[in-house]
């Protein structure tokens, strides 16, 4: 049975040749995403492992702050545990975020991934800068910057460098008394800037006083190991600080940096098994219409005495061989693009680290192999089963394999259907708990339901369709072959649909949210927006000193401003919230047309705040409610003093301007600007943005350009989704090809006998096309119906929240992929049309 | 009378070298018009290759054929297609309709590839004759052998071509549908001047015919007029010491 199964397979190489490509693609995206991060992270791991080259042991605190007090390292416990023995040298961190030079000729700020900002006392005992040329700062004007910074800047030894330090508010010009380099002559460890401050005045700005450091690092005497030394230290740490080795801390640094990378590869990853699953139908066709061909073969087999079980074993052997190989040669595929990448993204971004070579982790084959051969044993079963089902007397005659009949399905599929309709249709009509979840439920099971109702859709919807392509005897005859098998037609079809449906419902929501966007905004009085930095988090420390505004009140024309100072870190009623908004909520109402809800808006005294409609709802909370509101360490008592209706604009809670006290600093991320009738808004926009250029990363422009930025970050989005279903997309072309190779074969003698009565090759190229057509506008067509649907009912729900206003269908988009999708019918028409027309007559006739 | 068909010196080899067959060696054959021709001869003999060469469906490696007044000989694809369109009917031993097509679907078949337009009056005699009016809207599938190549012979006559070429038209059928098809056969030829070319290896199939000729080894080796089952037979017998010569 195995050695018949084998040359078998040998025999139909050809055929299996696409299932194997599919297998190949989809298990390629998947190991090439994990060979990406994993290569990406090593070459993380190994700058990393530099920077700690000659830490031994790493003090820590165990948490950023307590009580609202950052835990910092005294000097005097820094001391102290200097001289535990088998300490070498030990070297104190003074480290601050959101520090940005500027350039010397421009004046804009120098762009780069990341600024590191230290202070020093002059000596780095751990030795990983060197001084290059100049001095150590001595003084709260100098600095020393990293040669990489000197090249960013524009700026050389003893010239001014304009420094903006968050904690000053404002930028200051500093006199650069030295150059440093990293050891082994490099002018930075991944093109980062370094800017090194005299250690008393870091102190002074980032913690704001002298003698204490952030963490402490140590370097051990020869012969002293780093687990000994870290023992040794542990003996003598302060309350709320733990002590790493110097490997621990590399582990610990490539973490944050690896999550960072993980949520990437789960998106990767997610895409990855869309594809799988469009090909499981892909080799599901080929394993069916192959066991349909062999089915007299395998009734000889069965006649002869073979079991049920070797039939099946034998089909499965065969899908096993193909899962293998297709598993192979994807994850060899993966590898070496996914290093590409790796190499292609690293060098983009212009990180000068030295790569570790190619990752190929254990997970990586594991889970390459998995999925290959998970998905050709899944799409291979049914085929099998029915191949062992195929009675020993069907070999003695001619096979005619009669429609089956559809009722089944369409039974199963309606069970489907509909309760899947009922779920999407209940959070809609009703206010119920868990509403995405029973949405996000029925959506699932209507696309189940429609995938089984597809072949009993497909005779009425490909008719249809027929009238509009099936031109001429050729075109008709093209019809009819579409037709004669619904099944495999539907079947191939879903493997399209499958991505178009993804496509277009994002697309649907991605336009009613950019409409719903441009009609609400239109409604308001705001001119101008200024917007903070979006490098890091917004927590105080990013954007621009409110005083600006004050200069920007004062433009001829304005007619209101409005600073919001916003931080992700905070908590509402016990829950965090990322969002916390301070702000006079007097201005943000005239200026956002706030509609009061109960209780009352206007200016807030210290300690109360509002919020809208849907969190009021959400939360339970009437006017007057009393609620604990966390910003970063600080907890207080707030009262709420009044509820607004939520727009797509404006929501979630306002806290009174006072709380700005509690932020991490004092820097406003979003500010508005209202001008009167006739002023000149570029003008203003220029003035503006005269006044923010000393903040960086702060953009101003106007309402349409930021609209036009929001726009392109949607469609961005879109087509980073359609581009990741790229692969999906074309293995879903590959089984429109595959199909049509298989029934061509399938219906050789018939193509001899049309050719033989007249039908010329180009007439068989057309109904080969038709064919194709029909089957890739019939999945484009179930899933834009399934999408838009999906992303209706989205939209819809997002209306409910007041996150929307409008369901506006993308018409563009939508005829592009059904103009796609005719491409893709006459793509993947080629081969098997030529293959069909090139036929001898004479062979194709006498072919048994 | 001009020859419906015409074969003149055709040769036709296939291979090269040691694999080199000789299927046809100067054969030269005129159809004559409104004429039945049965072409008989042992297996191997190049019954279905001459026939093949006659109806363009295969091309020859020397010699000439025409089908009425025009050149078959060194016609491209698709002047070969254009010419089976249209002057050229097929029945085949087996297989001879499209599955997806009814059975009045697939009589009109030619006719629809060549955009053209059935006349009504003969459409009505031919399936009057072929006895298929209650069946016009079946499937192949729901067909017997016996009515499946009933409907193949409709469609033949249905564009009224200037030959029909038929191979083993009754191979596969017991022999009372076989007589069914021959006498179908013959009334067209008798009524309606139908020229039919039939490839048979039986002579009771080949006393049907006009004139019956006899192919060994690849040429003509005889040929009778208006013969009878016996005459064939005894024909066959007498041939007999041909068959399967070697090379
Ligand atoms: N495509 C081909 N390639 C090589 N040789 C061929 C080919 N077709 C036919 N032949 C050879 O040519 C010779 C004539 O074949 P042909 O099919 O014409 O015989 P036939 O008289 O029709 O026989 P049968 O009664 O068995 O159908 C045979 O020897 C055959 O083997
Ligand atoms: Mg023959």
């Amino acid at each position: 049975m195995i050695k018949a199964s084998l040359r078998g397979l040998l025999q139909r190489k050809l055929r299996l040749a696409l299932a194997v490509i599919a297998i190949v693609l989809s298990v390629g995206f998947l190991s090439g995403s994990m060979v990406l991060s994993d290569t990406l992270n090593a070459r993380f791991a190994g700058l990393f492992a530099t920077i700690n080259e000659n830490v031994a042991v790493q003090v820590q605190p165990t948490k950023e702050s307590d009580n609202g007090e950052r835990v910092l390292l005294s000097a005097a416990e820094l001391e102290k545990m200097s001289k535990v023995d088998g300490v070498d040298k030990a070297s104190g961190e003074v480290s601050g975020q959101g520090v940005v030079p500027f350039q010397s000729d421009t004046g804009d700020e120098v762009t780069t991934q990341t600024t590191i900002a230290a202070g020093t006392d002059g000596r780095d005992p751990l030795g990983l800068v060197e001084l290059r040329e100049g001095d150590w700062p001595h003084s709260a004007d100098e600095v020393a910057i990293s040669a990489n910074t000197a090249k960013l800047a524009k700026v050389k030894r003893g010239e001014q460098l304009k420094i903006f330090v968050p904690q000053l508010g404002e930028p200051k010009n500093y006199r650069v008394s030295g150059i440093v380099g990293y050891s082994g002559g490099r002018d930075s460890l991944a093109g980062e800037a370094l800017i090194l401050f005299e250690l008393g005045h870091a102190q002074e700005m980032f913690y704001g006083k002298r003698d204490v450091f952030a963490n402490a690092s140590f370097s051990a005497k020869d012969g002293v190991t780093h687990e000994e030394l870290k023992k040794r230290i542990e003996a003598q740490l302060p309350a709320g600080f733990k002590a790493l080795t110097g490997e621990e801390v590399t582990e610990q640094q490539s973490n944050v940096l690896g999550d960072q990378f993980s949520v990437f590869q789960i998106i990767l990853t997610a895409f990855a098994i869309i594809a799988a699953f469009v090909g499981i139908f892909l080799i599901y066709n080929t394993f069916n219409i192959i066991v349909a061909q062999r089915s007299r073969e395998l009734a000889l087999l069965r006649a002869m005495g073979a079991g049920w079980g070797q039939v099946v074993g034998s089909v499965m052997l065969e899908a096993l061989i193909v899962g293998g190989v297709g598993a192979t040669l994807g994850l060899a595929l993966g590898a070496g693009v996914g290093a590409l990448v790796e190499r292609m993204l690293t060098s983009g971004i212009g990180l000068g680290i030295e790569s570790a070579g190619i990752v190929l982790s254990p997970w990586a084959v594991l889970w390459s192999y998995a999925m290959g051969i998970l998905v050709t044993v899944i799409a291979a079963f049914v085929p099998a089963i029915k191949a062992s089902s195929v009675p020993p007397v069907a070999a003695m005659r001619e096979v005619v394999r009669p429609d089956k009949s559809l009722v089944g399905l369409t039974i199963t599929g309606s069970c489907f259907l509909v309760p899947g309709l009922a779920l999407v249709a209940l959070p809609l009509l009703a206010s119920v708990p868990q509403s995405t979840l029973i949405l996000a439920a029925g959506l699932g099971l209507v696309f189940i339901g429609v995938m089984l109702l597809s072949p009993m859709l497909a005779k009425p919807v490909v008719r249809l369709l027929g009238y509009l392509v099936g031109w001429g005897q050729a075109g008709k005859l093209g019809v009819r072959n579409s037709l004669r098998n619904p099944r495999r037609t539907a079947v191939t079809a879903i493997s399209l649909m499958i991505g178009v449906t993804l496509i277009s419902a994002a697309a649907t929501v991605t336009e009613s949210f950019k409409t719903s966007l441009e009609n609400d905004i239109g409604r308001y009085d705001v001119a101008i927006i200024v917007l903070g930095p979006n490098t890091a988090p917004p927590d105080g420390r990013t954007g621009y000193n409110p005083t600006a505004m004050d200069k920007v009140s004062q433009l001829p024309g304005v007619t209101d401003v409005a600073s919001w100072h916003i931080t992700l870190n905070g908590a509402l009623g016990g829950q965090p919230y990322p969002g916390l908004a301070a702000t006079d909520v007097a201005v943000a109402q005239r200026m956002w047309k706030m509609e009061t809800i109960e209780g009352r808006l206007g200016k807030l005294s210290p300690n109360e705040f509002v919020i809208d409609d849907n969190l009021a709802k959400d939360r339970g909370w009437k006017v007057g409610e009393k609620v604990k509101v966390r910003i970063e360490a600080v907890e207080r008592d707030y009262t709420l003093v009044g509820i607004y209706k939520a727009t797509p604009t404006v929501s979630g809670p306002l806290l009174a301007e006072a709380a700005v006290d509690d932020f991490a600093g004092g820097l406003a991320y979003q500010g508005f600007v209202s001008v009167s009738q006739g002023t000149d808004v570029a003008a203003t926009v220029a003035s503006v943005d005269k006044i923010m250029s000393d903040y960086p990363g702060v953009t101003v422009g106007d309402m349409s350009a930021f609209l036009k930025q929001f726009n392109q970050i949607f469609d961005f989005l879109l087509r980073a989704i359609t581009f990741l279903l790229g692969v999906a997309l074309i293995i879903a072309l590959l089984g429109i090809l595959n199909t049509l190779l298989l029934s061509i074969v399938e219906r050789t003698r018939e193509l001899g006998l049309v050719r033989a009565i007249g039908l010329s090759r180009g007439a068989v190229v057309r109904m080969v096309g038709v064919e194709s057509i029909l089957i890739a506008v019939f999945g484009c067509l179930l899933g834009l119906v399934v999408g838009v649907g999906s992303g209706a009912a989205l939209s819809q729900a997002l209306i409910e929240a007041d996150f929307m206003t409008t369901i506006v269908l993308p018409w563009t988009n939508l005829i592009a992929y059904v103009v796609t999708a005719i491409l893709f019918g006459v793509f993947a028409a080629v081969v098997p049309a030529l293959r069909a027309a090139f036929l001898n007559v004479l062979d194709a006739i006498a072919y048994e | 009378m001009s020859a419906a068909a015409r074969a003149v010196d055709v040769w036709k080899v296939y291979g090269v070298g040691e694999a080199q067959v000789i299927a046809l060696r100067g054969v030269s054959l005129e159809v004559e018009r409104g004429k039945f021709t049965a072409i008989m001869g042992p297996s191997g003999s190049g019954k279905s290759t001459l026939m093949h060469c006659l109806a363009g469906l295969d091309s020859v490696t020397r010699g000439q054929v025409m089908i009425g007044e025009a050149m078959v000989t060194g016609l491209s694809d698709a002047g070969l297609t254009k010419l089976r369109r249209e002057k050229v009917g097929f029945i085949f031993q087996q297989f001879n309709l499209l599955p997806t097509l009814t059975a009045e679907e697939n009589i009109l078949l030619p006719l629809a590839i060549a955009g053209r337009k059935p006349d009504q009056e003969w459409y009505q005699t031919v399936i009057n004759t072929v006895g298929l009016a209650d069946r016009l809207s079946h499937r192949p599938s729901q067909l017997s052998g016996g009515q499946q190549q009933r409907v193949a012979c409709a469609r033949a006559l249905a564009s009224r071509p200037e030959v029909i070429f038929a191979d083993e038209p009754t191979g596969n059928l017991d022999s009372r549908s076989g007589a069914d098809i021959l006498s179908f056969l013959r009334r067209s030829v008798s009524e309606y001047g139908q020229t039919i070319v039939m490839v048979t290896h039986d002579a009771n199939a080949a006393s049907y015919a006009d004139r019956v000729v006899f192919l060994g080894d690849g040429r003509i080796v005889d040929e009778l007029h208006s013969p009878t089952a016996e005459a064939v037979l005894d024909k066959i017998k007498s041939l007999d010491l041909t068959v399967g010569a070697p090379e």
